[in-house]
C-alpha cells in the first residue's frame, strides 16, 4: 500500500469497509473451520490473511475502528482455542516461532500479542518478561493510525493480566512496578504516534486530521485508564513512579492537543487524594504548556473536582494543604504567563477559586473576599467603564457574583459581609447590576433571611440600588410594567425580613429604608411605602411589649406614629383609597396602646381623605363602611371624641348618593350608638348602649328605605332592618319591642305578596322567612331562659 | 341495585375544599409560611374558596395552581376591585357562603355574621378578617373563619397564629381540617352533618 495514497471520502468509506468486513467475515469463517477440525497452521494462515486487513491505509479513523473491533472479535476464538490446548497439556512452546513467520509485520505482531497473552494465562514462562518483549515489539508498527491501534489491543488483550502486588512473590510473575513500567512504556509510544498525526500530510487538511485525532484521544488516555485500576498503586507510588513520567511526555511532546487532552485525562482517572497530594508537580507542569493549551479549563477543572471532594468528605481538606493558597498562586502564574488571556477566562479561574474557598473554608469569609479583591485589582487594570452585561465578560462575571449568593446557603446575609462584592458589582451596566440585585433579592425572599442590624440593612440598600431608585446609566426606556410591578412587589415583600431584635435597632432600619425608598419617587413609593406603614405598627406592638424595660416606650411610640402618619401623607394623592386604609389601621393600633390623641388624629386624617378624595360612590359606601367598623372597634376615645365621631358618620351615611347605601350604611351606624366604646377619665372603657339612638337611626333608616322606588329593593332593605332590629333586641336593647316587631313583620309580608313573580321575589321571601325562623327560635330560647 | 350503589357513591363522592385567605401579601407578609406550601400540593383540592385580602394577582395565581375552581371574594385591602362582596357555592348538599367580614359590623360579631347567613341561605358562612380561626355552630348552621394563612398583623390581635382550614365534604356530612402553625404544623378535625 502506498503511504502517498490520500483517504477516500464518504461514500467511498462505507463501500471499504463493508468490503473489507466481508473478507474479514470470510477468513474468520476459514479460521474457525480449521480450528474446529484441530488444523493450526491453516488457522494461522487465515488468521493472517484477516489481519493484512488492518494493512490499509485507505481507511479513516472511524472506519479503521470499526475493522479493529471486528477482528478483534474473531481473534478472541483464536485465543480460546490456544488456551484450550494448553490446558489439555499441549506443549506449544514453538507457537511463538509458528507465529514469526507471518508475511507481514502487521498479521504478525497481532499474532504474537494474541499468542504472548495465552502464554501468559496458561502461566508458560515469566509473565514480565513476556509483557516486556510485546511491548517493545510493538516498536515495529511506526505508522501513527496503525500503531495506535496495534498497542491499544495490547492493551486490551493484558487488561486483567497486569501485576498488581508491591512485593516480590513470584519472581516470574513481577509486581506493580513492572506493570508501571509496561505502561508507561505503552504511553509514551502511543503518545508520540499520536502527536505525530499532526504533522502527517498537508497543512490544507490539518483541521480535519485534528478532529481524527480528537476521535482517538481514548487510545491514548485508555494507558491512564489502565495505570488507575492498578490497585497496588497508592499515593506515594503515584508521586513517586507515576506522575512525573506521565507528565514529563507531557511536556515533551509539545503538542497542544495531546497535552489539553492528557492534563484532563489525569484529573479525570486519577482519585482526589492522589491530586490533592501532587499539586505541586502537576500544577508546575501546568506552567509549562503550550501557549495555545486552554490551560484556564484544565485549572478549573481541578479546582472544581477538588472543591467538590472536599465538600463531600468528612475530614475535608488535609491542613496541611494550603488549597486555597496554592490555587491563588497558580491563577496568578497563568494569569501573568498569559499576558492575552481574555478577561472572561480570568474571571472563570476567580469562579472557581470563589467556589473552592466556599466549599471548602465556608468559615472563612476573608478567603472569598481575598479572591474577590483580587480578580478587582486584574478588572481594574484590564477595564474602563461599565462592563456589558450580555458580554462574555459581563456574563461570567455575574456567574461569579452569584456564587457566593447560592453558596452561602445557610444564611445568604453573608454576601453582605463581602467588603470587595459591592465594587465588582458596581463594574457592571445597569442591566447587569440589576439582574443581580433582583438575584440576591430573590434568595432572602425564599430563604426567608432575616436582617436584623442597621449595618446590614445599609449594605443591602447598596446592593439593591438598581431596584431602589432611578440610576445614572439607567436607559431611557421604561421598563416593562408587568416587571416592575414584580420587582417593586419583591422590594415590598423584603420589609418583612427586617427582624432587627431589639425595637430601637428596628426603628432605625425602617427609617433608613423610608430614606431609601423615598429616593424611588412616585412609581415606587407605591409599592414600597404601605409595608413600611404595617412594619411600623407591628414594632408599636412590639415596644408595648417591652413597657416594662423601657421608660421611654411611650414617647418611642408617639415618634413612630409620626412617622407612620408623614409617610402615609406621602402616599395620599397617589393612592387615596390604600391610604384612608393605612390610616385606619394605625388609628387601631393606636388604639391599642390607648393613645386617644393619636387614634383620633389618623381617624380625623382617614375622615379628611373620604371628605377631599373619594369621588366614586360604591367607594365611598366601601369608605365609610370600613371608618365605621374601625371606630366600632376603639376603645380609647373620650366622649368629646367620640361623640364627635359618632356623629359625623351618621351624616356621613345620610349623604350616601343610593338610597340602598344610605339605608345601609345608617343601619351600621347604629351599632356605634350601641357597642361603641368610650373612656371614662379613670381610663375604664364602656360600650354606648343608647338604646334610643339605636331606634333612631333604624327608624331613619326604614324611612329611606320607603323612599326606595323600586320595590323589591325596598322589601329587601326592610328584611335587612328586621333583622337588624332583632339583634339589638337580642343584645339587650329594649328600646326593640315585640309589638313594634310584629308590625313591622306584617309590613314586609303584605309587601312581598304585592310583588311580583319572580327570582328577587323567591329570594327576598327566603330571606324573610329564614328570619321569620329565627325569630321563632329566639322566642322559644327566651322562652326557655324565663 | 348496582345503578343504585354508583349513583350512591357519586353523590357522596369525597370532595377537598381548601378554605384560606387574609394573607396579605406583600402588606404585611413575605409569603405563605414554608411548612403550609409543603402541605398545599396541586391536584388534591378540588375547590377553593378564599375570604380575600390576597392583595395581589402573584397570590390569586398561585392558588390557581392549586385547583382549578378558585372562588375570592373582596377583602379591603384587595388590589382587585372586581372580586364581589359575596358569593354562594354549592359542594355536595352544602351551600356555602362566602365573604370577607369587613364589611359587617361590629367585625366578627357571630350575630351580624349569622345576618348574613339568612340573606344568603346558606348552610355555612365562611368569613375573615379577624385573622383568627374560629369554627362555630348556631341555630343548626355553621360557621368558619379561616384565619389568616400567613399570620398577618392584626391590631386587635397580638397573637396571630398562621392557620387554613380544609373541609372534606361527602353529601350532607363534612369534616373541618384545621390546620394551624405554632412551632410545628397542627391539625385538629371537627365534624358537622347537615340537619334535614
Amino acid at each position: 500500500m502506498s503511504k502517498t495514497q490520500t483517504l477516500a471520502v464518504g461514500d467511498d468509506q462505507e463501500k471499504l469497509l463493508n468490503e473489507a468486513l466481508k473478507h474479514v467475515e470470510a477468513n474468520a469463517f476459514e479460521m474457525k473451520t480449521c480450528l474446529d477440525n484441530t488444523k493450526l497452521m491453516d488457522a494461522l494462515k487465515h488468521a493472517s490473511t484477516m489481519l493484512s486487513e488492518l494493512r490499509t491505509s485507505l481507511l479513516s479513523p472511524k472506519s479503521y475502528y470499526e475493522l479493529f473491533m471486528a477482528i478483534s472479535d474473531q481473534l478472541r476464538h483464536l485465543e480460546q482455542y490456544l488456551l484450550e490446548e494448553f490446558e489439555k497439556g499441549k506443549k506449544m512452546s514453538d507457537l511463538y516461532e509458528l507465529v514469526q513467520y507471518a508475511g507481514n509485520i502487521i498479521p504478525r505482531l497481532y499474532l504474537l500479542v494474541t499468542v504472548g497473552t495465552v502464554y501468559i494465562k496458561a502461566n508458560e514462562g515469566s509473565r514480565r518478561d513476556i509483557l516486556r518483549d510485546l511491548v517493545e515489539m510493538c516498536r515495529g508498527v511506526q505508522h501513527p493510525l496503525r500503531g495506535l491501534f496495534l498497542r491499544n489491543y495490547l492493551l486490551q488483550c493484558t487488561r486483567n493480566l497486569l501485576p498488581d502486588i508491591s512485593s516480590k512473590e513470584d519472581e516470574q510473575g513481577g509486581t506493580v512496578h513492572d506493570s508501571i513500567t509496561f505502561i508507561l512504556h505503552n504511553y509514551g509510544e502511543m503518545n508520540k504516534l499520536w502527536v505525530r498525526m499532526q504533522h502527517q500530510g498537508h497543512t490544507k487538511e490539518k483541521e480535519r486530521r485534528e478532529k481524527e485525532r480528537l476521535e482517538l484521544r481514548i487510545l491514548v488516555g485508555t494507558n491512564l485508564v489502565r495505570l488507575s485500576e492498578l490497585e497496588s498503586i497508592d499515593s506515594s507510588l503515584y508521586i513517586k513512579s507515576v506522575l512525573p513520567s506521565v507528565l514529563e511526555q507531557v511536556v515533551k511532546c509539545r503538542d497542544s492537543i495531546a497535552q489539553e487532552y492528557l492534563m484532563e485525562c489525569i484529573i479525570q482517572v486519577f482519585p482526589d487524594e492522589f491530586h490533592l497530594q501532587s499539586l505541586n508537580p502537576y500544577l508546575q507542569t501546568c506552567a509549562e504548556l503550550q501557549e495555545n493549551v486552554n490551560v484556564k479549563s484544565i485549572v478549573i477543572s481541578l479546582i472544581d473536582r477538588l472543591a467538590s471532594y472536599a465538600y463531600r468528605t468528612d475530614s475535608g481538606i488535609p491542613s496541611n494543604i494550603k488549597l486555597f493558597d496554592v490555587f491563588q498562586q497558580e491563577i496568578a502564574i497563568i494569569v501573568q504567563s498569559r499576558p492575552n488571556m481574555e478577561v472572561e477566562d480570568i474571571i472563570a479561574l476567580n469562579v472557581s477559586l470563589v467556589n473552592l474557598a466556599i466549599k471548602c473554608y465556608s468559615d472563612h469569609i476573608d478567603y472569598v473576599d481575598k479572591a474577590l479583591g483580587y480578580c478587582n485589582e486584574l478588572l481594574t487594570k484590564k477595564i474602563s467603564g461599565h462592563i456589558d452585561h450580555n458580554g462574555p465578560p459581563g456574563r461570567e462575571l455575574q456567574r461569579l457574583l452569584k456564587v457566593p449568593v447560592d453558596g452561602y446557603d445557610e444564611d445568604v446575609l453573608t454576601v453582605l459581609k463581602l467588603e470587595n462584592y459591592l465594587s465588582l458589582v458596581k463594574m457592571l451596566n445597569y442591566e447587569g447590576r440589576k439582574s443581580l440585585s433582583l438575584y440576591m433579592l430573590q434568595a432572602m425572599l425564599e430563604k426567608d433571611a432575616s436582617i436584623e442590624s442597621f449595618t446590614q440593612a445599609e449594605a443591602l440598600f447598596s446592593l439593591l440600588s438598581p431596584l431602589i431608585s432611578d440610576q445614572d446609566d439607567q436607559p431611557t426606556e421604561k421598563c416593562d410594567p408587568e416587571d416592575f410591578e414584580e420587582e417593586q412587589s419583591m422590594m415590598a415583600r423584603l420589609v418583612h425580613l427586617f427582624r432587627a431584635s431589639q425595637p430601637d435597632q428596628q426603628y432605625q432600619i425602617l427609617n433608613g429604608a423610608r430614606k431609601q425608598f423615598g429616593t424611588g419617587g412616585d412609581t415606587r413609593i407605591i409599592y414600597t411605602l404601605p409595608p413600611l406603614i404595617f412594619a411600623t405598627y407591628r414594632l408599636i406592638t412590639a415596644y408595648k411589649t417591652i413597657k416594662d424595660e423601657d421608660q421611654k416606650w411611650r414617647a418611642k411610640c408617639e415618634k413612630i406614629f409620626q412617622f407612620s402618619l408623614q409617610t402615609i401623607m406621602a402616599l395620599c394623592k397617589l393612592v387615596p383609597e390604600l391610604s384612608l386604609r393605612l390610616y385606619l389601621q394605625g388609628a387601631l393600633t393606636a388604639d391599642q396602646i390607648a393613645s386617644e390623641t393619636i387614634a383620633y388624629e389618623f381617624l380625623t386624617q382617614a375622615f379628611t381623605l373620604y371628605e377631599e378624595d373619594i369621588s366614586d360612590s360604591r367607594e365611598q359606601v366601601n369608605c365609610i363602611t370600613l371608618i365605621m367598623g374601625t371606630f366600632e372597634r376603639m376603645k380609647s376615645l373620650g366622649e368629646e371624641n367620640h361623640g364627635a365621631l359618632r356623629s359625623k358618620c351618621a351624616v356621613a351615611a345620610s349623604r350616601l348618593l343610593k338610597k340602598p347605601d344610605q339605608c345601609r350604611c345608617v343601619a351600621t351606624c347604629a351599632h356605634l350608638f350601641w357597642s361603641g366604646k368610650v373612656t371614662t377619665d379613670e381610663g375604664s372603657f364602656q360600650e354606648f348602649h343608647d338604646g334610643k339612638r339605636v331606634m333612631e337611626c333604624l327608624k331613619k333608616a326604614g324611612r329611606i328605605a320607603n323612599q326606595c322606588m323600586d320595590k323589591v329593593v325596598q322589601s329587601q332593605l326592610l328584611v335587612d332592618l328586621m333583622n337588624v332590629y332583632s339583634l339589638f333586641r337580642e343584645k339587650g336593647n329594649t328600646e326593640v319591642s315585640s309589638s313594634f316587631l310584629k308590625q313591622l313583620i306584617d309590613k314586609i309580608k303584605s309587601d312581598i305578596e304585592e310583588l311580583e313573580d319572580n327570582d328577587d321575589k323567591t329570594l327576598v321571601d327566603i330571606h324573610f322567612q329564614n328570619t321569620l325562623q329565627h325569630l321563632r327560635h329566639v322566642k322559644a330560647n327566651e322562652g326557655s331562659d324565663s | 341495585k348496582k345503578k343504585k350503589i354508583t349513583r350512591d357513591l357519586i353523590k357522596t363522592k369525597m370532595v377537598l375544599v381548601l378554605v384560606i385567605g387574609d394573607l396579605h401579601i406583600p402588606h404585611r407578609a413575605n409569603a405563605l409560611p414554608p411548612q403550609f406550601k409543603k402541605l398545599l400540593v396541586p391536584g388534591k383540592i378540588q375547590h377553593i374558596l378564599c375570604t380575600g385580602n390576597l392583595c395581589t394577582k402573584e397570590t390569586f395565581d398561585y392558588l390557581k395552581t392549586l385547583a382549578s375552581d378558585v372562588h375570592v371574594v373582596r377583602g379591603d385591602f384587595d388590589e382587585n376591585l372586581s372580586y364581589p362582596e359575596q358569593k354562594v357555592v354549592t359542594v355536595g348538599q352544602f351551600k356555602i357562603g362566602l365573604t370577607h367580614g369587613h364589611q359587617i359590623v361590629p367585625w366578627g360579631d357571630i350575630e351580624s355574621l349569622s345576618l348574613i347567613q339568612r340573606q344568603l341561605d346558606v348552610d355555612i358562612l365562611i368569613s375573615g378578617h379577624t385573622h383568627k380561626f374560629t369554627a362555630t355552630e348556631k341555630e343548626d348552621k355553621f360557621y368558619i373563619n379561616p384565619g389568616s394563612a400567613t399570620g398577618a398583623y392584626n391590631a386587635l390581635d397580638t397573637e396571630v397564629v398562621p392557620s387554613f382550614v380544609l373541609m372534606d365534604i361527602q353529601g350532607g356530612s363534612m369534616v373541618v381540617y384545621v390546620y394551624q402553625l405554632f412551632k410545628d404544623v397542627k391539625v385538629q378535625k371537627i365534624e358537622y352533618k347537615k340537619k334535614s
